[in-house]
């Protein structure tokens, strides 16, 4: 190891080369620091230049909106991002920072404008229910012209209705009121929306209202300087003197009102932005002003006449032949002497006269409308004041032509204006037949109508508060009940008839019973008729009209009272009961007599007597069917009286009287029938 | 030779005083003046300072694209095809959130892969690149040792950021309900992972030695 120092020596060498061999490596290796230093730059400087710029937008609040989640869309595009929201200095509104993509930045500037895009339910319906999910985003909207730069911008409350890019005319509207209008309101032109109004606040200092409204592009093209405006707003009705008429324009301008306008005069001029159109209360209003606008053109002729002029307004129609031709413009008065000199006072009437509405072509003037009325006077056109419309109570004047009318002149000196020759008007007419159709009303029998109207309700009311027509229910009511009394007898009967101790010996009876065989001969030829009779009765019943129900309701009550309480059929037991006081008589008799000689006569009698009440009892079934049937038919009958009324319960209480009565009637004449010699005899 | 022997105070030969080279791909020591390994046939290099230049290239590379990928998104995470919001999340962002979420555990892990580890490795080679070739005694050059031999381990388990990133996007892509990109972040983190490997094998642990002292200190 003492060696070491000289391995030490070739180390120089080593280290040259080691250091040239370094130095090509430094040149290569150094590169790799350098390009990722060049390719982070270039990332970063991108990025950076990616950023955008960032704008502030103010709002009067943040609904929904997220830094870092919120983008800015311009037609629906996102074009930049909230970055941070921040209050203005007085705390009064808020300002979103957004930081905007960099191609589209430049556009923005001071003509932009921002609003927050949120779902909205308006009178137009529901728009944006998709911001419900995505959340609510900032559009933002400006045009491809950069004209400043800005970065401070004052967001709209809500969402323009008309970009400011969209093709089309704003103009003014001014009016007294903007009721029924409202924000949005549409812009019709022949009932189409052409365009909406927006911006609606007072003028400055003045008391009218004013609004913005837009007419789209294609159709602003019948905006001329000759245009009017109206409000459609909700409904009108009106009573003028073309009779009652009444306007509902569309659903969406009850809501929320409306502007209509309409070009009906050719002859203006393209309008310039920011025109003022004065809006009419409604739609005649709004034609009538037309003939004033264009007062340069028209022609002024006077009229004098003596009529009274009530009636008569500024604004009232010049017809001729029906059509309106122009407008009263003045009324006045005038003093002027007459022939004898004294001063006649006499009325002056303006009108103007539309040289187009005449038939002229639309450049004629006033001079041509002047010379073709002197010639139409010179041919009998003449000037009248007559009733217009429905109820007359306006006025117009009318030029008709009076054939055969006394030649005249327009008078050119007289007043300020031509005077076309009057005469007189049918106004007197009018009045006459109005005063003739006001006195046939008047005339008319109203009283007695009306009075004969009045006894006519009092004697019904007479008829139904009548005693005897009160007393029908009650009398109603009676003979139900008698009849249930009837029956209620009949059945007391029966149960005595059953009751009733016929029990006597046989030794006895067969001693009476020749005589007593006699008189149940004698008594038993009646039980066939009294069936008969109840057989009637039941017939009778049954043959009623049934529907005819409440005439002979009682009817019907009375005849089954009358059958019940009918002296046959009262008889029948008492009969009976009689037969049997006499077969006890006879009994008794032919105990004290010599009875038994007669004993086979008086069985013999007896057989055919048993055998005829066999017979008549034969029948008594069929009746007591019948009976039931009439019980059931009056039954089903009254039901359909209601189940509630009095009546109704009377009667079924009576009707189950009978059916009671009937089936002990029934019992009885069974028993006769099972046994009749038993019944007779008393086993 | 009981080199590493405290007791032994004697100088510390090394190979390079010993007039040898050794081949730095199979170990084999050769006399300084061969050119080129006889046994793997790698080109022989003396241990020099002058190689650091590698080192600090590499370094400074990785340096640079760390800054990149801690300023990018990592992940852009989309839910709901965008209506539920797209979240963006740098590797600070991550870590921030996820503590906001709770989970401590997951954001230490986060942390110290993304931070910790890179931003020390950094250090650590620098400091190697530093010190290497000074003088220094046995202690010190054990040490050195040690860091290099813990850089050299951590190099490989540095892309786990990257490889999160990677599985992440792969699996998570549920179209319309959710979705994640791998950010320009995750890019970045890579190159720089790569670089400062680069750098980390660039170094000469040779060089540790070379500044040894010929005695040692009590000498």
């Amino acid at each position: 190891m003492t060696d070491s120092p000289p391995p030490l020596k070739p180390a120089s060498p080593v280290r040259k080369t080691a250091a040239r061999a370094a130095q090509a490596g430094v040149n290569v290796i150094w590169i790799v620091p350098i390009v990722a230093l060049v390719v982070t730059l270039a990332i970063a400087w991108n990025s950076f230049r990616d950023r955008g710029s960032l704008i502030e937008v103010e709002f009067a609040d943040a609904t929904g909106i997220t830094p870092g989640d919120t983008t800015l869309r311009f037609r629906e595009i996102t074009v930049g991002r909230v970055e941070g929201v921040k209050f203005t200095d007085d705390l009064s509104r808020v300002v979103v920072s957004i930081r905007v993509d960099t191609d589209v930045a430049q556009y923005i500037d001071e003509e932009a404008s921002f609003w927050i895009v949120r779902p909205q339910v308006t009178a137009q319906g529901v728009t944006r229910l998709d911001t419900v999910l995505t959340g609510a985003f900032i559009e933002g909207y400006w045009d491809a012209q950069i004209v400043g730069d800005e970065t401070r911008f004052v967001g709209l409350d809500r969402p323009p209705l008309i970009r400011s890019d969209q093709p089309g005319t704003w103009v003014t509207l001014s009016m007294d009121s903007a009721d029924g209008l409202s924000e949005g309101a549409p812009v019709l032109f022949r009932g189409v929306e052409v365009g909406r109004v927006e911006n609606i606040h007072l003028a400055p200092g003045d008391d009218h209202v004013l609004a913005d409204a837009f007419v789209e592009a294609p159709h602003d093209a019948r905006l001329t300087t000759a245009s009017v405006f109206w409000d459609t707003s909700g409904f009108s009705l009106s009573l003028g003197a073309q009779g009652v008429s009444f306007n509902v324009n569309s659903l969406s301008s009850v809501l929320q009102g409306g502007v209509a306008f309409d070009t009906l005069v050719s002859g203006g001029n393209p309008v310039e932005p920011g025109h003022e159109y004065v809006v009419q209360p409604d739609e005649s209003a709004a034609r009538s002003i037309l003939f004033a606008s264009d007062d340069a053109e028209r022609l002024r002729v006077g009229m004098l006449i003596d009529d009274s002029l009530q009636g008569l307004t500024r604004g009232s129609d010049v017809q001729f032949q029906g059509l309106r031709v122009g407008q009263v413009v003045d009324l006045a008065v005038t003093v002027e002497d007459d022939a004898q000199g004294t001063p006649v006072v006499r009325q002056l009437v303006t009108m103007a006269i539309s040289p187009r509405r005449i038939g002229l072509p639309d450049d004629a003037t006033a001079e041509d409308a002047l010379t073709l009325l002197t010639e139409e006077v010179a041919a009998g056109l003449r000037a009248r004041v007559a009733s217009a419309g429905f109820l007359g109570t306006s006025l117009m004047v009318e030029l008709v032509q009076i054939p055969g009318a006394e030649p005249a002149l327009i008078d050119m000196e007289t007043g300020p204006n031509p005077l076309i020759p009057s005469v007189e008007g049918d106004l007197d007419d009018f009045t006459a037949s109005a005063q003739g159709l006001v006195e046939r009303i008047g005339n008319l029998p109203i009283e007695e109508v009306l009075n004969a109207a009045r006894d006519t309700l009092d004697s019904i009311t007479a008829l139904a508060s009548a005693q005897d027509t009160r007393a029908i229910p009650g009398a109603l009511r009676q003979a139900i009940e008698e009849g249930g009394s009837a029956l209620a007898d009949i059945s007391g009967i029966t149960g005595d008839l059953r009751a009733a101790d016929t029990g006597q010996t046989f030794a006895r009876m067969l001693d009476e019973a020749s005589a007593a065989f006699n008189a149940v001969t004698e008594a038993a030829t009646d039980v066939p008729e009294m069936v008969d009779q109840i057989d009637a009765a039941a017939a009778a019943v049954e043959e009623f009209a049934f529907a005819e129900i409440s005439a002979q309701a009682e009817g019907i009550l009375a005849d089954l009272r009358s059958m019940l309480g009918s002296e046959d059929a009262e008889q029948l037991p008492r009969n009976l009961s009689n037969v049997l006081e006499a077969a006890t008589g006879l009994l008794n008799d032919l105990r004290d007599g010599n009875a038994v000689g007669s004993l086979n006569s008086a069985l013999e009698s007896a057989s055919t007597a048993a055998d005829q009440i066999a017979t008549s009892v034969q029948q008594l079934p069929q009746l007591i069917q019948r009976l039931q049937e009439t019980a059931t038919r009056a039954d089903t009958l009254f039901a359909s009286y209601g189940d509630r009324s009095a009546f109704n319960n009377e009667l079924l209480g009576a009707l189950r009287e009978l059916r009671r009565a009937t089936a002990s009637i029934g019992s009885v004449a069974r028993l006769i029938e099972r046994n009749p010699r038993a019944f007779i005899l008393g086993r | 030779m009981s080199v590493l022997d405290p007791d032994h105070a004697g100088p510390v030969p090394t190979a390079h005083r010993a007039g040898l080279i050794g081949c730095h791909s199979c170990g084999r020591v050769w006399p300084a003046e061969h050119q080129r390994c006889n046994r793997c046939g790698a080109h022989l290099k003396p241990p020099d300072r002058r190689g650091l230049q590698a080192v600090w290239a590499w370094w400074l590379a990785g340096l640079i694209a760390y800054i990149p990928a801690n300023v990018f998104p990592m992940m852009r995470t989309q839910t709901f095809a965008g209506l539920a919001g797209n979240s963006e999340a740098t590797i600070i962002g991550g870590v921030i959130e996820l503590i906001h979420h709770g989970s401590y555990d997951i954001a230490i892990i986060v942390f110290v892969a993304s931070i910790i580890v890179p931003v020390g490795k950094f250090i650590a080679i620098a400091w190697l690149a530093t010190v290497a070739g000074r003088p220094a005694t046995i202690e010190q050059a054990h040490m050195r040792l040690k860091v290099y031999e813990v850089v050299e381990f951590i190099g490989r388990w540095s892309m786990i950021d990257v490889f999160v990133v990677a599985i992440l996007s792969a699996l998570v892509q549920l179209g319309f309900v959710a979705s994640i990109h791998p950010g320009p972040a995750a890019v970045s983190f890579a190159v720089s992972v790569a670089f400062t490997m680069l750098s980390a094998q660039s170094f000469d642990a040779r060089l540790i030695w070379r500044g040894l002292p010929l005695r040692s200190k009590s000498d």
